[in-house]
């Protein structure tokens, strides 16, 4: 295999061509957070959170998506990049519904972690929120499309892992939303119980009929700020 | 500089269901001459010899996209024609198929030769269904004359999506996937309709090639500036007297196109390039139409002083956030968050923290969007805060 010279933040690095920015950043033990990739799904390249700087290049880049290539110089922490990175986080979080008091995984929300180390308080976009009944008629899964945050994690692994379709992306802009068949509720004849997309899920979105008494997940997070 | 018809040199002149008018003004001759004995690669470097950019917006050198595509060693490639013109304010492509759908056929087959692709769509905006039946026709007689003989032009009709003109989207379109932008790299010439290396060219990039080829290369790139050689096709619409489709030479001042020829009055600002097209101020109006300063897709929206710029900044919002595919963050949350900012200052209101708000979403969303919708739609907002900032001051302080 080829081997690329590249620099990320300043240390001259050598990888194997084919790689994208994010897997030699991570190969190194450079930190780059992600929302809507995941090593086991192809990129997908939504979520904008793992955006890097390369120079020469007029806009900021995809470090998930976009692979190496020779003597490229990238900066993964530059202000300018935590700067976008905190401005995604925080459009992301002014349309969520934000009650993470309810919510079951709020302890071990991706979202909410990524806020945390980004520092980002109270949102000050005051946008709507997007408000969704409830989808719980399957007895395998739960869809609260309120808290989601149209990552597409869900429809890739339901695609890619369980070569299944059952999500899909419906509506435009704003509106779009993760859909099953002609955006009908979720129930037990279209998905059976192999919790593929719940464990894929950033945020408390997808999960599955939780039990009285039934340990939660996760370390509490403390928030900062 | 001056007008001159070369893209729309048969516009007008002949007959668009008739193709013995087009072989009268020596049609299919450039396809003719390149099929004789010119070689591919001598095809592209006449191509990038003329210094022909793309015209959709974006002006992408047209020879290097072609010469990336050329050289794939893959049996199947595709060239593709994007009619999808769904810039607001936009109807030149329009203008052009419906006068001279010949030219762009012929172009379309000399493009298949040159990079060796045998198969061709053009991809037709929805609302130009009615323009289905003259590009059938044309396609049709010209496979009766012979001239399609190695390369087959099927056409594709959009469903009414403004991101579908985004060459990633317009190709998933084309696949029958809903038409949502895709991530570059892989870009098209070396992987675009299913897979294959594609070359997507603008309706007008397309027709100035056979006469590039019928005149050589050296000829064209002496029209126009340094970067910016050739002409370009501008819909002129709003406050103006004379709208309608004009050819200039690019370099040609904003002025001479606005005021000159289609006659504006008491003009308050120019919109060039569409939706996300850069306002213009009048005092600004002395700038030269080229890749250099300015030009986007050739949409020139007049507003006279009448106009509110909040309101159309407002509005071209609002159109903005309808339209985007909902795939990345910035795009689908920021075009949201603008609208709500600018709804506010349109009813007379606006937040003292309003202003700051609008500037850093801009810049994030220009920044990571994933596609040319995202990255270049706060331009409107940014060119208003820009040289019409005490508008909004004013609205926030009479709040």
């Amino acid at each position: 295999m080829e081997q690329i010279a590249l620099t990320i933040n300043d240390r001259q690095l050598s990888a194997s061509s084919g790689m994208t920015i994010l897997e030699v950043a991570k190969e190194n033990s450079i930190d780059i957070p992600a929302l809507c990739y995941r090593q086991e799904l192809s990129p997908i390249g939504a979520c904008r959170i793992c955006v890097v700087e390369v120079e020469r290049s007029e806009t900021l880049v995809g470090s998930c998506h976009t692979p190496i290539a020779q003597g490229m110089v990238i900066h993964t922490h530059s202000k300018k990049v935590l700067q976008v990175r905190k401005t995604m986080v925080e459009l992301l979080l002014a349309s969520h519904c934000g009650n993470c008091f309810m919510c079951d995984k709020a302890n071990i929300c991706e979202l909410r972690s990524i806020a945390t180390d980004l520092e980002v308080g109270l949102p000050r976009f005051q946008v709507k929120k997007r408000y969704y009944p409830v989808e719980d008629a399957s007895p395998f899964i739960v869809r609260d499309l309120t808290k989601c945050i149209l990552c597409r994690r869900c429809v890739s692994a339901c695609n890619e892992i369980k070569k299944e379709k059952v999500f899909g992306i419906a509506y435009r802009g704003f509106d779009s939303k993760v859909v099953v068949d002609f955006d009908q509720p979720i129930d037990k004849d279209v998905c059976r119980d192999c919790d593929v997309c719940i464990s894929f899920c950033p945020t408390g979105a997808l999960s599955k009929h939780g039990e009285i008494g039934e340990e939660k997940k996760g370390e509490p997070l403390i928030i900062s700020g | 500089m001056a007008q001159q018809r070369i893209v729309l040199r048969n516009c007008g002149v002949i007959d668009p269901m008739q193709i013995s008018t087009y072989l009268d003004r020596d049609g299919f001759k450039a396809l003719k001459k390149a099929l004789a004995g010119v070689t591919q690669e001598q095809i592209i470097d006449e191509i990038k010899l003329s210094g022909l950019r793309g015209r959709g917006g974006a002006g992408f050198p047209c020879g290097l996209k072609w010469e990336l595509a050329g050289k794939a060693q893959v049996d199947e490639k595709y060239v593709i024609c994007n009619a999808d013109e769904g810039e607001i304010g936009t109807f030149k492509d329009r203008y052009i198929l419906e006068r001279d759908p010949f030219t762009l056929i012929e172009a379309m087959a000399i493009a298949g030769y040159a990079i060796g692709a045998k198969r061709g769509y053009i991809y037709l905006r929805a609302e130009y269904h009615c323009l289905l039946d003259l590009l059938k026709n044309a396609i049709g007689q010209a496979k009766e004359g012979g001239f399609l003989d190695q390369f087959d032009i099927d056409i594709r009709e959009g469903a009414g999506a403004y991101i579908c003109g985004e060459e990633s989207a317009l190709m998933d379109s084309i696949e029958g996937k809903r038409g949502e932008v895709r991530y570059r790299p892989p870009f098209p010439p070396s992987r675009g309709l299913w897979g294959k290396p594609t070359i997507i060219n603008n309706v007008e990039t397309l027709m100035n090639i056979p006469q590039i080829i019928f005149n050589g290369g050296h000829w064209f790139s002496q029209l126009g500036t340094e970067q910016s050689k050739g002409t370009k096709v501008f819909s002129v619409s709003g406050d103006v007297k004379k709208p309608g489709v004009y050819e200039l030479v690019l370099g040609s001042r904003l002025r001479e196109l606005v005021e000159g020829l289609a006659l504006a009055e008491k003009v308050k600002m120019v919109q060039v390039g569409g939706a996300t097209g850069r306002i213009i101020p009048y005092e600004m109006i002395d700038m030269p139409l080229a890749f250099e300063s300015i030009l986007g897709a050739g949409a020139i929206i007049v507003f006279n002083e009448t106009r509110d710029i909040i309101d159309i900044v407002y509005r071209v919002m609002e159109f903005l956030a309808e339209e985007c595919c909902g795939k990345c963050t910035p795009c689908r949350e920021g075009t949201e968050v603008m609208v709500e900012i600018l709804e506010r200052f349109s009813r007379g209101g606006g937040l003292e923290t309003d202003i700051s708000l609008l500037e850093e979403v801009a810049s994030a969303m220009m920044l990571s969007s994933l596609c040319g919708l995202g990255q270049a739609a706060p331009i409107p907002v940014v060119n208003s805060l820009q040289y019409f900032r005490s508008v909004y001051e004013n609205r926030i302080r009479q709040n």
